[in-house]
């Protein structure tokens, strides 16, 4: 686990207040929702006594039916206006039960969508704030636990919002009707039935509790398990070439024992739950049975009381154990909303401020005044870049070389103020980068990132990922550019052809021909390229520096590279060690130098001679 | 009911499911091989359903016995109370035993359906597990890791719910419902005549919305794995959205899609209420005609048995097609577990495997194989084997006819260090893994101190072969974890050595928790060189005879350059080595260099030998180390 994830402690009061902004945050969108919240309860309401009518209304009838029973068989008149009477009563049932079904429909309807609203509304805020979130804030967090939060905890709130709400809202009502026309109807029985209901709340809860613990404990068994396949087969080669084998099947063997174990007790509390709803209405019916029955034999209840309480017992059961269970899902709801909350609480720092420049267009002069930058989180380790200054005129090439760690990537990373960074420090157009609009600085800059990270959208789509809309005249052109059409035509749908994580597999030279033609495509002032070509053979790769000394005509240029080769005809090569500059010059003059530039100039080019011995016999063997 | 996958990993949200057949025979025939040893329980689960059926049809009885004794119907049979005991506590005492047994019925059979499902899934996702570590390199190269993952996982779960939700409950679940109607036919036959002509139309009605809930369901599934998907791409991808200012453009399509989301769930939220209440409605009408028509003749007890049979009857109807979908997702998830348990693994050890004196520390299972070894492979064995290593007209293609070696022949003797060198596709990587048989030859044959490999059992043949490969694995744990990989003889002082001796020592100690160091990410926190020295401390500690190294070609500084070449010769010393080589100095330092060209030897010497034949190996020396040509001339 990161170090950097790991939560810090907070005090009491940092809790308490954090709670409070949940809340806040949990009220501004439940009010945003209100009138679906306001009739769902309006017609919990209704619901609750239509819901208790029914039952009170069968028993009334059961009545009248065993009266009619009791008529004398010679009363004709007698029987027929009874009979009247029945069919009249069983025609009210059924509009009962009609409207019953009616109001539960849309109270059910109503809050749900209510909770999906909220749900609707809070996924949107959770996209457009990590939209603006910086580069610093992914450094810290974790993809995994970023979607945890969006996925999981969502659907926490959700469940809370909707169902949750729903039996709370209706809960309480309901019993408080039920139980007063129950006591209205016969408050001895009443007293009775309801004297194992407190134990039973107790118990549901208890029990919604337990059932959470051995979820989680499944869930996590269930996660080591998929990281241990992962991980054995990512890396299966290793696997086999060490026999592992044996040593990862008993692993496997074990957490599978162990997710057995979980399983098994979720199970056992899973199947508890019927148990325990069964065990209430079975207590209830065996003291209305008892009790009810020695009432009825004494003359002082009817047959259809006896149904009406049977009735109320068997249907208040479970809207009583569903409120235990409520109470864990509140618990759990409110747990993610204040998770959701720390990501959506932590502020856009990189924004554009109060009083920017008004700039519309950059010509794309840089400078860097005395940069010294560490990476948000690793300030404790040396800094990326320490005092680096330097000015680069608007069209000018720059190469920028150096070991690996020396501070290149950040260098480039900073420019589009991909990190946050102190007034003072860096400029363009000689205005600090902090004043200007992000739009229009970002506009002005195309950078292809070290990680050429494509999504998974048509080639085409891709490489016009920072236009208006996709121009296939401009894709065709900077596809031509980067050296990357001649891949297009082997494509199964040539632009069309899905690329990314879910598309086509293109090779680490191809994805990189691509984000530079994404690059391209912008036509940027400012074209920042952080070692973009490691992954093209050295064939390709001069290919398409001749296309760029194209591009390069008229914009400012960064060219980050760990060969030397690629950086030979910069105007300016700055060299970095450490996060310092250490040499610059061209490329003639840090060679006559013998410094650090030499050094890895000589290194790489015995490797290049290498390989383009190699090309230089396969190509002349193939004839 | 209301939660979708959202919980699970989001590659496997991506991956929609098929759905087809609820039952398929001959899948089940073959995962009864799994549940057979659990038969027992199994069928002690099942037979508990007609003991529970018994009570649940005893227990309104009793209940109409009472409404009817009140109306002073006489108790008659197993009703009437003892002499002595007042009917209605005898009464009442019944009705409690029977629910109380009929709960605990229920209880152990759910927990006995769960316990058999479980436990038959356990050894069904180690089985999987087992059999796709055994499978040859070649699969893996053509199945995703995160669908391998999902086989033995969410595949897995999607059966076992059809143990503990769907199969047996789906049958018993229909005999119930059939049981009841027979049982309210024989209590009155004129009422259950009346009810039964609403309940039809009611049922269908149920059906076919929690139908439609099904359906709009899956939609919404389709839908918000799409949208995780969007999500979780746009996390990843963060960088890239802001230099090219996609925000207000992503965020419109992604409401676009949230919105679709949300509205999708409008029909299931729709549809699952209006089955909600049609189930309550048809309770509330069948009540109603009963009464009605038990005007006149029908006693208080036969009401309230219909009423209690009637709760018992719509029941199961309530989530019926749930069980139905859930036998659906788990018939393809079991084709799918079968399909690659189906995959036979190309590389596989000999019915009757030789057995090398060397390099097995099981002297048990040792004299077992001497005992069923055939007699050519003992005579083929050299009497003291310490690593010779022959290839006899090799052809291997990892797909078809594409042949990456092509009759390749050579020998090196026990404790000789030989470079292989040519040019990218040569065959050099491809040699080093047909050695330790990650792949297996399609012609000629792969000898180890005289045995055909194939006559080696595999975890045998690479104890002895020790690898290296460029990309260095590192697993989720600690360093002294990663030196060691599972092998318990391997102990921290025996670890400590090997890293010492190829100077990996230096930076462990500088970790914080030295050798029990937790490497973050698999070695995120590790620089490359690093990583090389890793793994060159790992093939040392395992002590192999036979040594095979691909060498990395990436530039490290030079500090970090020069302690990977000591490290090398260190690994190298005493053994017979097999190295890819990209560096001059352990080119230089081999007894033999062999020159591949198109998967063939081109040629092979001293180095010496092949600079005085100036052939391949020379030009490709001169044009690399030797002169001062200028960086173009090459390729002139």
């Amino acid at each position: 686990m990161s170090a950097a994830a790991l939560p810090e402690p907070r005090s009491r009061e940092q809790i308490a207040q954090e709670r409070r902004q949940m809340f806040r945050r949990l009220a501004y969108y439940m009010r945003r929702s209100g009138r679906l919240y306001a009739l769902g309860v309006a017609t919990t309401l209704v619901y609750a006594l239509l819901y208790v009518a029914f039952p009170y209304a069968m028993g009334r009838t059961t009545d009248a039916v065993i009266a009619y029973a009791r008529l004398a068989v010679a009363d004709a008149p007698a029987h027929t206006s009874a009979a009247r009477g029945i069919a009249w009563m069983c025609a009210g049932l059924i509009g009962l039960a009609l409207a019953r079904g009616a109001v539960r429909y849309f109270s059910r309807v109503e809050i749900f969508n209510a909770a999906r609203e909220i749900e609707y509304r809070i996924r949107n805020d959770l996209f457009a704030h990590l939209q603006r979130l910086p580069q610093s804030f992914y450094l810290k967090w974790r993809t995994g636990d970023l979607m945890s939060r969006c996925v999981n905890d969502l659907t926490a709130v959700r469940l809370m919002l909707g169902p949750g709400l729903l039996n709370l809202a209706q809960t309480p009502v309901l019993m408080a009707v039920a139980v007063g026309a129950m006591l209205y109807q016969n408050a001895t029985l009443t007293g009775l039935m309801l004297l194992p209901y407190p134990l039973f709340l107790l118990i549901a809860r208890g029990f919604g509790r337990r059932m959470h613990g051995a979820n989680l404990a499944v869930q996590e068994g269930l996660a080591d398990l998929s990281s241990h396949l992962q991980e054995t087969f990512s890396g299966i080669a290793v696997v086999k070439a060490y026999a592992m084998e044996e040593t990862s099947r008993r692993r496997f063997d074990v957490l599978a024992q162990q997710l057995y174990d979980r399983n098994v007790e979720l199970a056992r509390v899973g199947a508890t739950m019927p148990a325990l709803t069964g065990l209430l209405p079975l207590s209830g019916m065996a003291i209305v049975f008892i009790a009810g029955g020695l009432q009825i034999r004494a003359g002082e209840m009817t047959t259809g009381d006896f149904l009406f309480f049977m009735l109320m017992n068997y249907e208040l059961g479970l809207p009583l154990f569903m409120l235990g269970w409520m109470f864990n899902l509140v618990q759990r709801g409110t747990a993610s909303m204040t998770r959701i909350d720390e990501v959506l609480a932590t502020p856009p720092s990189i924004a554009d401020r109060e009083g920017s420049a008004p700039i519309e267009t950059l010509r794309g002069e840089i400078e860097l005044r005395g940069l010294t930058f560490a990476y948000p989180g690793f300030e404790a380790r040396a800094s990326a870049l320490r005092d680096v200054s330097l000015r680069i005129p608007a069209g000018a090439v720059v190469g920028i070389v150096g070991p690996v760690g020396a501070g290149k990537t950040a260098l480039a990373s900073l420019v589009p103020r991909l990190y946050e960074l102190p007034d003072g420090m860096l400029f363009i157009d000689g205005v600090d980068v902090n004043r200007i609009p992000l739009a229009t600085l970002r506009r002005a800059i195309a950078m292809v990132p070290q990680d050429p990270f494509l999504f998974s959208l048509s080639l085409a789509d891709n490489v016009a990922y920072g236009l208006p809309e996709t121009d296939m005249a401009r894709v065709r052109d900077a596809a031509e550019r980067a050296q990357l059409a001649k891949d297009v035509a082997d494509l199964p749908y040539g632009y069309g052809t899905l690329v990314g994580e879910r598309g086509v597999m293109l090779s680490g030279g191809q994805r990189q021909r691509a984000a530079l033609a994404r690059a391209l495509a912008l036509e940027p002032r400012i074209l920042i390229l952080d070692d973009t070509l490691s992954a093209v053979d050295a064939e390709t790769e001069a290919a398409i520096q001749a296309g760029l000394r194209r591009a390069f005509e008229g914009r400012t240029v960064l060219v980050v590279a760990s060969r030397v080769a690629t950086v030979r005809e910069a105007d300016l090569i700055v060299v970095l060690d450490d996060g310092r500059i250490v040499e610059r010059g061209t490329h003639e003059d840090l060679l006559a130098r013998g410094g650090l530039y030499t050094r890895l100039a000589h290194d790489q080019e015995a490797e290049a001679r290498r390989r383009e011995a190699l090309a230089e016999v396969e190509a002349e063997e193939a004839l | 009911m209301s939660a979708p996958a959202a919980g699970s990993a989001p590659q496997q949200l991506i991956e929609d499911e098929e759905l087809g057949k609820a039952f398929d025979g001959r899948l089940l025939r073959r995962l009864w091989h799994w549940v057979a040893p659990y038969r027992r329980r199994a069928l002690l689960s099942i037979s508990l359903v007609a003991p529970a059926f018994a009570l649940e049809v005893l227990g309104p009885k009793v209940l109409g016995a009472g409404a009817d004794f009140w109306s002073g119907t006489p108790l008659a049979g197993w009703l009437a109370p003892p002499a002595g005991l007042d009917p209605i506590w005898w009464l009442g005492g019944l009705f409690v035993v029977i629910s109380l047994g009929n709960l605990l019925l229920d209880y152990v059979q759910a927990i006995l359906l769960a316990v058999t499902g479980q436990a038959a899934m356990r050894d069904m996702r180690r089985d999987v597990f087992a059999h796709i570590q055994k499978l040859h390199m070649g699969f893996f190269d053509g199945y995703p890791v995160g669908r391998l993952v999902t086989r033995a996982t969410g595949d897995i779960e999607h059966v076992s719910e059809a143990f503990t939700a769907g199969l047996v409950l789906l049958v018993t679940d229909v005999l119930r419902m059939l049981g009841f109607a027979v049982v309210l036919f024989h209590t009155d036959a004129h009422l259950a005549g009346w009810t039964f002509l609403v309940i039809p139309p009611l049922a269908f009605a149920a059906f076919v919305f929690r139908w439609r809930v099904r359906g709009a369901f899956r939609r919404s599934r389709v839908l918000i794995a799409r949208l995780n998907a969007t999500l979780q791409e746009s996390v990843s991808g963060m960088k890239v959205i802001q230099l090219f200012s996609r925000e207000a453009r992503n965020q419109r399509e992604f409401e676009k899609l949230n919105a679709e989301h949300r509205d999708s769930w409008v029909d299931s939220i729709r549809y699952d209420s209006a089955l909600f209440t049609v189930v309550e409605l048809a309770a509330g009408v069948v009540f109603s005609i009963v009464i009605w028509k038990a005007t006149g003749y029908g006693s208080a007890g036969v009401i309230v048995q219909f009423v209690r049979y009637m709760q018992r009857f719509f029941m199961p109807l309530r989530d019926l097609s749930a069980k139905y979908s859930v036998m659906q997702s788990a018939m393809a998830s079991l084709e799918r577990i079968f399909v690659l348990l189906d995959t036979q693994p190309a590389v596989r050890d000999a019915v009757a495997p030789a057995s090398t004196p060397l390099g097995s520390d099981d002297s048990a299972s040792l004299s077992a194989s001497l005992a069923v070894e055939p007699a050519a492979a003992r005579v083929a064995r050299p009497a003291a084997g310490l690593g010779e290593v022959e290839f006899r007209d090799v052809w291997f293609a990892y797909r078809g006819e594409e042949w990456v070696l092509r009759g390749l022949s050579f020998r090196v003797a026990a404790g000789e260090r030989a470079a292989f060198v040519g040019a990218t596709g040569a065959g050099k990587t491809t040699v080093i893994k047909l050695l330790a048989r990650l792949y297996e030859i399609q012609k000629g044959a792969i000898l180890l101190d005289g045995v055909d490999i194939r006559m080696i059992p595999q975890h045998e043949l690479r104890r002895r072969v020790a690898m290296v490969l460029q990309d260095v694995f590192l697993f989720s744990g600690t360093i002294a974890d990663n030196l060691a990989l599972g092998r318990a003889d391997l102990t921290l002082p025996v670890l400590q050595r090997a890293a010492a001796a190829v100077e990996a020592d230096r930076f462990i100690a500088r970790l914080p928790r030295g050798y029990e160091t937790e490497l973050r990410e698999r070695g995120a926190n590790l620089s490359a060189g690093q990583r090389q020295l890793l793994s060159f401390a790992r093939a040392l500690a395992h002590g192999a005879d036979v040594l095979v190294l691909d060498e990395a070609t990436s530039s490290i500084d030079t500090e970090t350059e020069a302690t990977l070449q000591r490290g090398i010769h260190k690994l190298m010393e005493g053994k017979t080595a097999l190295v890819i080589a990209h560096r001059l100095s352990t080119i230089e330092d081999v007894d033999r260099i062999y020159a591949l060209h198109h998967g063939k030897l081109a040629e092979s010497g001293t180095h010496a030998q092949l600079l005085a034949q100036g052939g391949l190996y020379a030009r490709l020396y001169r044009l690399q180390y030797g002169g001062e040509a200028a960086p173009g001339a090459a390729a002139g």
